[in-house]
């Protein structure tokens, strides 16, 4: 008898401190057997337990063309994540994943990428635009990529390091941008909110161009009407939606939206697919 | 279809026989829910184990508090152990007793919500069977027992089912007079129950008088009659800002009663039991009634106020289950009707969505009404 809930266990190989309150794991399967069976696609997610406290849900914050270890990234906030983030190098926590549906990459050959995203949704992008950057260095299969990313201050910015490297590339415009009075004195990135720089400095031309925004869903909203005003199509529009789960199996019943479960049927949704929704996001 | 009779008085033999054959048997029976010697001593319907085939109340009252819906889905059920040992964890597996059972005495409205409920934890909802759910299923049967007497709060011919209804039956039992019951065997299950029973049953049964005896009662129910209407007018997006959930949905009061004790609800949560370094990740009945079920980590709430969930749940009922898991969410038994403590009452939103339904242009934009 297969256990659905019972999670695989794994070693953390690596904490990193991103931002106050929010950690990065480098994650690896301790049953050779699982670990060479494990694949998964950008845009998945999983449940992550410490022991004696539950499980929360992440997104895999890794891209699957860097296979070695997994990783995810979470912020402090209540119990299970207080647990995790606890834990140290060397110990053992439980995975279940992968789950739900992946970005439309198939979707996305020939085209520009804009990446849109705030605070701690950066981990479920970073997934995804170290994927496209991979395979666009493999065989040059997506045009330019951006990526606009914000956070409240300049040290809640998640993956500093990567930021400045993206910052780097050919071909690859980064755009970041703090809340108001959450710069510092040699803060080099815009100042304002993530969809207001979106539409009046960055200005994307929405020309094949397909746009993949995640974060609160305030910011989502906000973020879906600046793009509709650049002339975006809801067609041209990607997001990842984070409910609350618990198992991530379309059975707790409590991460849907009208008759679509987002741990099935989701997390990856169109805007289109968003629009014909019921208000209850 | 096989078909016999059965004296009603014969039921605590019957009992007996499937007790002799080591079969759990689940009947109805009045338990004291309160002090058993005290003052407020009080006695409810309940399903539970009996062990004598004297302590029993088949067929009599109407329906029992809880519904089977526990002993397919435990209220609390331990998925795995584990213990920490340094940094290592070692996850133990929880052994699970699944006796054969046979529960009888059950509804029409009860035996119909075991086939929504299969459909949520079976591996038919995207290919993920919960274990737990189908070695239970798999080793239940279910006797059926027509109803007699339903009272204001039932509903069931609203949904489409009938007080004689023998869908989700393994053996279905219809009272036909004279202290006579007639025995239909529905599934193979039934079978090797009726098997077992097969020194109680006489004859034949009696088709033309089960049929009279089901019509008969059914016409003792008066609420409305068609829920069709109402799953096409919540498909439609715009609905679910209507004014009505506000307005209906206002007096309740989020105590998750109607969802624990419906048939058909299956959310749950799942947390970890911890004592020292061990503990049990276990798995329990949770509510959409509740305002932390949706409440995501950043504070921000999709159901922020309480008639938006109970307009979740009127969703679940009428759109979801059917829409996605194919199966009926709503069988009709007023459970919720009866536990609710502000007089909630599923059946006037079906009303009023009927209504609307039926004149689209109704209620809109009353100027006189403030």
């Amino acid at each position: 008898m297969s256990n659905i809930y019972q999670p695989d266990l794994m070693t953390i190989t690596k904490v990193i401190q991103e931002a106050p309150g929010i950690k990065t794991f480098h994650l690896k399967f301790q049953d050779e057997e699982v670990a060479n069976n494990f694949s998964f696609e950008t845009g998945q997610f999983g449940e992550y337990s410490a022991f004696g406290a539950g499980e929360s849900t992440f997104c895999i914050a890794s891209s699957p063309t860097r296979p070695e270890h997994i990783e995810c990234c979470f912020r402090e906030t209540g119990k299970v994540t207080t647990a995790l983030a606890n834990l140290t190098e060397g110990d053992t926590i439980g995975f279940r994943g992968p789950y739900g549906n992946t970005f439309p990459l198939d979707d996305w050959k020939g085209k520009n990428l804009i990446f849109i995203g705030g605070g701690i949704a950066l981990p479920p992008l970073r997934s995804v635009i170290w994927n496209c950057l991979d395979l666009r260095e493999q065989d040059g299969r997506f045009g330019h990529i951006s990526i606009v990313y914000g956070a409240r201050s300049v040290q809640d910015l998640v993956y500093k390091r990567e930021i400045e490297e993206w910052n780097q590339m050919e071909n690859v415009t980064m755009v970041k941008t703090v809340d108001p009075g959450g710069e510092t004195d040699d803060w080099d990135g815009h100042v304002g909110f993530v969809p207001h720089v979106l539409e009046n400095d960055f200005k994307p031309d929405p020309e094949n161009t397909v746009a993949i925004v995640c974060g609160p869903p305030i910011m989502i909203k906000f973020a879906f009407e600046a793009l509709e005003r650049l002339g975006f199509k809801q067609e041209q529009m990607v997001t990842t939606m984070e409910n609350r789960m618990k198992c991530g199996l379309g059975k707790c019943g409590r991460c849907n939206i009208g008759s679509v479960y987002v741990c099935i049927d989701g997390p990856v949704f169109t805007a289109t697919q968003l629009a014909a929704l019921p208000n209850d996001f | 279809m096989k078909t016999a009779t059965l004296n009603k008085s014969d039921i605590g033999k019957c009992i007996d026989l499937l007790l002799q054959a080591d079969l759990r048997v689940i009947a109805p029976r009045l338990q004291p829910q309160v002090d058993e010697d005290g003052p407020d001593a009080l006695e409810v319907l309940t399903f539970t184990e009996v062990k004598s085939g004297e302590d029993h109340q088949v067929g009599e009252g109407l329906l029992p508090l809880n519904g089977v819906k526990e002993f397919l889905f435990a209220k609390h059920e331990p998925l795995f152990a584990y213990e920490k040992r340094g940094k290592k964890i070692e996850i133990i597996p929880v052994h699970h007793e699944y006796p054969q059972t046979v529960i009888i005495g059950v509804r029409p409205c009860d035996a119909a919500s075991i086939a929504s409920l299969e459909s949520v934890f079976s591996d038919a909802n995207a290919g993920f069977e919960d274990p737990f759910f189908t070695e239970r299923r798999s080793r239940t049967t279910f006797i059926t027992y027509s109803c007699t007497a339903p009272d204001s709060s039932c509903f069931c011919t609203s949904v489409e089912l009938s007080p004689d209804s023998a869908k989700g039956s393994d053996l279905h039992l219809t009272e036909i007079g004279d202290g006579r019951l007639h025995v239909e065997v529905i599934t193979k299950a039934g079978e090797a129950v009726a098997k077992q029973l097969q020194d109680l049953l006489e004859g034949e049964g009696d088709q033309a008088a089960r049929e009279k005896a089901g019509a008969e009662v059914t016409e003792k129910l008066t609420r409305i009659r068609d829920s069709a209407p109402i799953m096409e007018w919540l498909m439609d997006t715009a609905n679910f800002d209507d004014e009505m959930w506000q307005r209906l949905g206002e007096k309740c009061i989020g105590c998750g009663a109607c969802t624990f004790v419906c048939p058909t609800c299956h959310c749950f949560d799942i947390v970890d039991e911890n004592k020292g370094s061990k503990g049990y990740r276990v798995k329990f009945w949770d509510s959409c009634q509740f305002d932390h079920f949706t409440l995501h980590a950043s504070g921000h709430n999709p159901r922020d106020w309480q008639y938006k969930r109970y307009r979740n749940r009127f969703n679940c009922k009428f759109k979801i289950y059917p829409e996605k898991f194919e199966t009926p969410g709503c069988v009709g038994c007023g459970r919720c009707i009866r536990a609710c403590p502000v007089n909630l009452d599923i059946t006037e939103y079906m009303a009023e969505v009927a209504h609307k339904a039926a004149n689209p242009n109704a209620m809109k934009a009353d100027p006189d009404f403030e």
